[in-house]
């Protein structure tokens, strides 16, 4: 059955043919499962966050008889364990992570799909192993600069200002000048009565930025999942996602012959525009798609079809 | 009689049963026309830009049944004499301008409406004058605090990265690091080689950020109007509006018992909702409406009825 909230544009709602636990080190177990077609165009799903973990909606961006659909919690988030953990946590092992993944799955190369986190993680994999990937699809560019992560803790309260009041002022005021090394200090407190309503708020205020229309209901409940998003988003971000400033911008000539796509919506207020226009100046052979009326979600009507308008493009690809 | 209106629609078209040429000093003359009924109660609408002159659909927003509508070009702007001229041309002069037109059309007191560089200037006219105003109608706040301008000049950037680099890529490199200072000497420049490109390039800036999609057209013809507009609107910015920073905000306690009403769209990016928030807590007691999913122009279906609500509202106030 489609699911009828959803739009139509997505493929419909299915469930994996085979699910695991993989462990990859360090005491780190990750949740994968595959979908569609066992015989298909491989395809890895990056997702979001860091720390957001996998959804079931996911799935439904890839065409279930022509791909076989590899989605993957990463390290400490979703259905991984040990959850909301930091340890052994940086870019560089989420990237091995994949390769594990890819090499346990007896796939040589494959589509890579990632939206925010997920687009910085997709082109820090790009980068470490173009040989593997067959085309990439990045959406809500996420680039870490330095400019990025002061807009996002700091800039967005120009557009949200009274969820930025709301996130800001949860800390004391003499607090509220380094936010991030603030609330890090409250998420990683031992007493879930410290560390759960600050992890409820730093959710509430990304998921309130989020959509060009703010959804009634997006503040996040007190649950283990809110917390590994927000520690581990907090984590990456004071460790400026363990890449030096720019990097990512720098190693477009190692991938540049990759097929990509870009896709933003031009009111991102979570990543803003200046993002994607300044990887696709880097990287003008990636098709780049300004979504006129969308902000950050993939689930923003426009963006959604044009994500999965591109990996229909990419499927016949070799 | 007034035909039946829907809400949210604008009034019918009309036209003025009185327009005349005001002299009002420093060799200024100013234009202004009157419409609606002649016995209803005054209203004056407050053009932005500054510089952008009145429209004859800046009418339609008062019912002309109730009201007598009073418009006018401020100096140097649309048919007000001499056209584009930056002498004796600043906040302080606009606000008294309006008291000599009010007292000319022998108006005790009336409703002042302004909408972006228009609100700018009806904040200053209330907290000079607050005896003079019924109500205060404000749409698409602009304070003209340094952190406005540094937005508009350069924050934008991150939104519009495309209309930016468009914008600063009229200039030198070398003029860039102080774009407004390099457009005013563009601009003041007598050849109209030099003059001309430089307004439209400007101009359309502005007008491309102030829209939520992409209109058709051309956003700035080449004329006098389009030079006229980018030159007053150069000449405030390199001024700073002439307001003390903050001065705006801290002017509210004089005209904090006046009836006022904000109305201001997510998503004005030219002027960013920042700035009617910091109004609105200034002023707690003027009603504020935000309308998600809008943004700075006066044409979105939000914010049109908005306005329309506001000067129905205050069409029966005395």
């Amino acid at each position: 059955m489609p699911d009828q909230a959803l739009p139509a544009d997505l493929y419909p709602a299915i469930e994996p043919y085979e699910t695991g636990m993989f462990p990859v080190g360090d005491g780190h177990q990750l949740y994968y499962e595959l979908c569609g077609n066992p015989k298909g165009k491989p395809v890895v799903f990056l997702h979001g966050g860091p720390g957001s973990g996998s959804s079931p909606d996911h799935r439904r961006f890839f065409d279930p008889k022509r791909y076989r659909i590899l989605v993957f919690d990463q390290r400490g988030c979703g259905r991984s364990s040990p959850t909301a953990s930091i340890e052994a946590n940086t870019t560089q092992h989420l990237i091995a992570d994949i390769e594990a993944l890819r090499r346990h799955i007896g796939v040589k190369r494959w589509v890579v799909f990632g939206g925010s986190w997920g687009s910085t993680l997709g082109l820090a994999y790009v980068a470490a192993h173009p040989e593997a990937c067959t085309a990439i699809v990045l959406r809500g560019i996420w680039l870490c600069r330095k400019s990025d992560l002061q807009w996002w803790l700091y800039g967005v309260r120009t557009i949200f200002t009274e969820f930025w009041d709301d996130f800001a002022n949860y800390l004391p005021e003499s607090q509220r000048g380094d936010i991030l090394e603030n609330y890090f200090t409250l998420l990683v407190h031992p007493d879930p009565a410290v560390h759960m309503p600050a992890a409820a708020n730093w959710k509430t205020y990304e998921s309130r930025i989020a959509s060009l229309i703010p959804k009634p209901g997006s503040e996040k409940s007190q649950s283990p999942r809110t917390l590994a998003m927000s520690r581990i988003e907090a984590h990456y971000m004071r460790n400026n996602v363990f890449l030096p400033e720019g990097a990512l911008l720098e190693a477009v000539p190692r991938f540049r012959h990759v097929p990509a796509a870009i896709i933003h919506g031009r009111y991102d207020v979570i990543c803003p525009a200046e993002g994607a226009i300044a990887l696709s100046r880097a990287w003008p052979e990636a098709a780049l798609t300004m979504v006129p009326d969308a902000g950050h979600s993939a689930m923003e009507p426009g963006i959604r079809t044009a994500l999965v308008a591109a990996t229909d493009r990419f499927c016949d690809l070799d | 009689m007034t035909e039946p209106k829907p809400p949210g629609e604008l009034y019918p078209a009309i036209e003025p049963y009185e327009t005349g040429m005001l002299p009002v000093g420093d060799g200024h003359t100013l234009y202004y026309e009157v419409s609606g009924n002649p016995k209803g109660k005054p209203a004056l609408f407050l053009h932005g830009g500054p510089g952008s002159g009145t429209q004859a659909l800046q009418r339609r927003f008062f019912d002309p049944a109730r009201y007598r509508i009073v418009l006018f070009d401020q100096r140097g702007a649309g048919q007000s004499t001499p056209s584009g001229s930056l002498e004796a041309n600043t906040t302080q002069h606009l606000v008294r301008d309006i008291e000599t037109l009010r007292c000319h059309l022998n108006i005790a007191r009336w409703l002042v409406l302004g909408g972006s560089r228009g609100s700018t200037l009806a904040l200053a006219y209330a907290g000079a004058y607050p005896e003079a105003c019924v109500a205060l109608v404000v749409r698409g706040i602009w304070l003209g605090r340094k952190r406005d301008i540094d937005w508009w000049i350069y924050g934008l950037n991150r939104i519009y990265p495309d209309y930016w680099e468009a914008f600063a890529g009229h200039l030198h490199p070398w003029e860039r690091g102080d774009i407004v200072e390099g457009y005013g000497r563009r601009l003041g420049d007598p050849d109209p080689k030099i003059h001309m490109p430089a307004a439209i390039a400007w101009r359309s800036f502005d007008q491309r950020c102030s829209a939520l999609l992409p209109k058709t057209g051309d956003p700035a013809p080449a004329g006098p109007r389009t030079l006229a507009v980018a030159r007053i609107e150069n000449h405030y910015v390199r001024h700073l509006a002439f307001l003390a920073d903050g001065e705006l905000l801290r002017g509210v306690g004089r005209f904090r018992k006046v009836p006022g009403v904000i109305i201001h769209g997510r998503y004005d990016m030219i002027a960013p909702i920042e700035g009617a928030f910091a109004l609105a807590r200034a002023w707690p007691e003027a009603t504020f409406t935000l309308i998600e999913g809008e943004s700075h122009d006066i044409g979105d279906p939000g914010i049109r009825r908005a306005l329309l609500d506001a000067t129905d509202r205050f069409a029966s106030l005395d």
